[in-house]
């Protein structure tokens, strides 16, 4: 069922991190259409991985299928979906809270030293890897619109484990 | 008071021959050699006018793949789309059709009375095509920006001296090296058939992102101070690439090793950048250079892995890849590079070996990169790359 921008907004904090908390930006992916038809299509599978995210702090993952202007598909990620990913983004649970905290602060903006693209450069806090690096480098020519992606947060509560 | 003008009083122009009179000349006796041809069809077409009659012959599909209607896909009509229709989507291993007549139309019995077009010269498929070539043509397309209108210019800040600087002197770097990704493509556009259809258009995409690159830093540096420095280090490089002896060899040199490298650079650009108009600019600008090297790795896999002599193939890629790497490091370790790029990374002149420290870094991971763009290709670098793995800094 589709969510409008409204309802993602309006609603109770959404938990990071979680299938949720994906889901809300892929909703609002599809909200905002036209900005994404702006930016050109995407067509990536990518893993989130936040390596203290999971039970007794080991990591947990998320897959987010995109194609053309949306997320088609988001959902835990299995060992099995790793094989399908084009490239995984991993960093533990801090730098994603720093990250998103910072992005609201700046209202879907993040500050300079908070984008994928800062974060990862050098490998870390950020690791983004993939076995095929002509699949890594998927990262780079869709980056405008992971970086959307990601920035959508902002329009919603997060709230983060204690 | 000035004397009065009078046409009457001027003297006449010394005669003066046309600077083009030659090109003319040669123009003329070119198409006078072929007049029996063309005119011959002149004047079928003029006495069919004349007498009002009509041809239609163009309406008989019997050799014609008509009918087979393409249909879209969930973007558009896509290229994929249209060469999945019958009698479209064979790509020859070698063209044939040296002239304007489109791949799938009606044109054999036409070839005895159509020109040749003597620049068609890049005949072989294995020299320009990659197995991304379509997906990256309708990639770039659907994500064209404009550096005019989707860069948020009125946000830009006044900088410290020494950060606008060091800015504008990287603009200045990149907008002296973007073009050659424009001029390149199109020195051997012209060369490649009609048959390549999908190669030319993603050559013309790749041209355009690289005319906006040139302008967003152009831009970039006029708006925060103005142009800085040339150099010659960067001028060889750009030569070595402009000059390599094929086109695979210069796409190879381009796209996956120059455009990889400047990939790097853009993604450093987007951290070091100190205003937000900055970190946009190289978000798009890394986007679509990283198009152009996902063409320029499948390119050369394509070409040695089709090589008649693949050995052959390899070593001469190799001898080019040792020239040419160390003519692309000339532009790489030029000051009016890498100094400001350490004082953006560092935070300030006074800062610069820090950020040194971490150019070093970040050379040792673009130099992982290439290797492992090279290994993908295959085209094994490894052992034999005369690049230096780590930045030639204060060891000396």
């Amino acid at each position: 069922m589709e969510m409008e921008h409204s309802e993602v907004s309006a609603r109770e904090a959404v938990a990071f991190p979680s299938v949720e908390w994906f889901d809300s930006l892929a909703q609002l992916m599809k909200h905002n259409r036209a900005r994404n038809e702006h930016l050109g299509f995407v067509d990536c599978v990518t893993v989130f991985t936040v390596l203290d995210g999971g039970m007794r702090g080991k990591p947990w993952s998320v897959q987010v299928t995109f194609e053309e202007f949306e997320a088609t598909d988001v959902r835990e990620a299995a060992s099995a979906d790793l094989v399908r990913a084009d490239f995984t983004l991993e960093a533990t649970l801090a730098t994603w809270r720093e990250m998103i905290e910072s992005i609201a602060r700046g209202r879907g903006r993040p500050d300079l030293t908070h984008t994928l693209n800062y974060l990862s450069h050098t490998g870390t806090p950020i690791r983004v890897w993939s076995d095929d690096p002509l699949r890594k480098d998927m990262f780079f020519r869709f980056n405008q619109s992971l970086q959307e992606f990601i920035n959508a947060s902002g329009t919603f509560q997060t709230i983060f484990p204690d | 008071m000035s004397e009065t003008f009078r046409v009457d009083s001027m003297r006449p122009l010394p005669p003066s021959s046309s600077m083009n009179e030659e090109a003319v000349e040669r123009y003329e006796t070119e198409f006078k050699q072929h007049a029996t041809k063309w005119q011959e069809i002149l004047e079928r077409n003029s006495e069919r006018m004349k007498k009002g009659s009509y041809s239609l012959h163009w309406m008989n599909t019997d050799k014609a793949n008509w009918g087979r209607r393409a249909k879209p896909s969930s973007r558009g009509l896509t290229y994929t789309d249209i060469n999945n229709v019958p009698g479209y989507g064979a790509i020859p291993k070698k063209a044939t059709w040296l002239n304007f007549a489109p791949r799938g139309a009606v044109r054999d019995e036409y070839v005895s009375e159509m020109p040749v077009v003597d620049d068609y010269t890049l005949v072989d498929r294995d020299e320009s095509w990659a197995e991304n070539v379509i997906t990256l043509y309708e990639e770039a397309k659907a994500r064209q920006w404009n550096a005019t209108r989707d860069i948020p210019w009125s946000e830009l800040e006044r900088l410290p001296d020494d950060l606008e600087k060091a800015t504008c002197q990287l603009a200045t770097f990149l907008t002296e090296v973007e073009f050659v990704a424009g001029d390149f493509p199109a020195k051997w556009l012209y060369k490649i058939p009609q048959d390549f259809l999908e190669v030319k258009s993603f050559i013309v995409t790749q041209m355009m992102d690289e005319a906006r690159h040139q302008e967003v830093f152009r831009k970039r540096a006029i708006a925060g101070g103005g142009l800085l420095h040339a150099s010659p280090g960067f001028e060889w490089a750009l030569k070595a690439i402009y000059d390599a002896p094929t086109h695979t060899m210069g796409t190879f040199l381009l796209n996956l090793l120059g455009e990889g490298l400047v990939l790097s650079i853009f993604r450093s650009g987007e951290m070091i950048a100190k205003t937000h108009v900055d970190k946009e600019i190289f978000r798009r600008c890394l986007q679509d250079e990283a198009r152009h090297v996902s063409y320029g790795v499948l390119e050369l896999k394509n070409y040695l892995d089709h090589a008649p002599d693949h050995e052959k193939a390899l070593e001469e890629m190799h001898r080019f890849a040792d020239v040419g790497e160390q003519v692309i490091l000339t532009s790489f370790s030029e000051a009016a590079l890498v100094e400001p790029v350490a004082i953006l990374m560092g935070g300030g002149l006074d800062k610069i070996d820090q950020g040194m420290e971490g150019q070093a870094k970040l050379w040792e991971m673009s130099i992982e990169e290439y290797l492992q763009r090279c290994d993908r290709a295959g085209f094994p670098r490894r052992g034999r790359c005369t690049l230096p793995p780590e930045m030639q800094w204060g060891c000396g």
